[in-house]
């Protein structure tokens, strides 16, 4: 399936990708669009003005679309949590990773395209969900 | 993150105008927030500005939907000032709105300066995180911010605040 979102991403974007490969659709191909009346017909748009699998109710789009395809496993949850802190950054969440995201999503922005970033975040996201699994089974921050 | 400010004019500034029915006052008051927290210059009655970047225009967008979602209606736009001077009156004011908030870091970290080592470091955890909420949304520092980190850093080594902050004075 093809999937579209706005080019320069970041850390919402970043973690939807992640998301979408790993749980929603194994063979995604994203596409980055800069103009949003050029997204492709056949593409599921995300992380976009006006259209559904977006920030909604005060959730960034991570959260919606966590929603929208009943993934109720709370090890994403917890991801969203740190996702929403740094991406809205409203105090929602005690999410102390959160600024440390952003600024490494920020910074890989500055020297990456945006194929590039999926690619560095996969395994980014990989190793966050690991810990974060390890988390709650300890109930307690993994050694 | 700072403004995208030439040495030869005007800078580019993310414009929000919206409107949202008086009542629920809930998403009302939580666009308010929002807004306040990123540091907006309030130009009128549902008018609001920031200095344009990735990260403010990417904010500003979401509140406008926001406000769409809550019934209201908002524009966003994209402008530069016509005149240069309008923009200093308006930079001036959210320096000031700045050097207020790091002023009230400085004057609690003073305050602190006297208490157990116990409750002094709850209060420089609680200060820095203050601390990089205001630099979050400050787009034209005040000279007020030296002082605030150094205030909060000896209150973190129990140096003096009254002489690290003396020494930020001109």
């Amino acid at each position: 399936m093809k999937w579209a979102t706005r080019a320069g991403v970041h850390i919402d974007r970043a973690a939807c990708a992640w998301l979408i490969r790993r749980h929603i659709d194994a063979d995604a191909v994203f596409v980055f669009v800069t103009d949003p009346s050029a997204m492709p017909a056949d593409a599921t748009p995300f992380d976009m003005r006006g259209v559904d699998l977006s920030h909604h109710g005060g959730d960034c789009t991570f959260e919606t679309i966590l929603r929208r395809y009943d993934l109720t496993d709370p090890v994403l949850w917890k991801i969203a949590e740190i996702v929403h802190e740094a991406d809205i950054d409203d105090e929602r969440y005690d999410a102390p990773e959160a600024p440390g995201l952003d600024v490494i999503l920020r910074g890989l922005s500055m020297v990456c395209d945006d194929a590039q970033i999926l690619r560095l975040t996969g395994p980014l996201f990989d190793g966050l969900y690991e810990y974060q699994r390890r988390a709650l089974l300890l109930n307690r921050p993994p050694a | 993150m700072g403004p995208n400010h030439g040495d030869d004019g005007p800078c580019r500034w993310v414009l929000l105008a919206y409107r949202m029915p008086r009542e629920p006052s809930r998403p009302r008051i939580a666009v308010w927030r929002r807004l306040e927290r990123l540091g907006v210059a309030r130009l009128g009655d549902g008018l609001v500005a920031l200095p344009a970047d990735a990260r403010t225009r990417e904010q500003i967008d979401w509140i406008a939907d926001e406000i769409g979602e809550a019934g209201g209606s908002a524009t966003v736009w994209l402008a530069t000032p016509s005149a240069t001077g309008q923009e200093q009156q308006i930079a001036a004011g959210m320096r000031a709105a700045r050097a207020a908030e790091y002023q009230t870091v400085i004057d609690e970290a003073r305050a602190a300066s006297g208490v157990s080592a116990g409750e002094r470091s709850r209060v420089v955890r609680r200060l820095r995180g203050e601390l990089r909420r205001i630099t979050r949304r400050d787009f034209f520092p005040p000279r007020e911010r030296d002082a605030a980190r150094a205030a909060v850093e000896a209150l973190a080594t129990s140096e003096s605040i009254e002489a690290v902050t003396r020494k930020e004075r001109p």
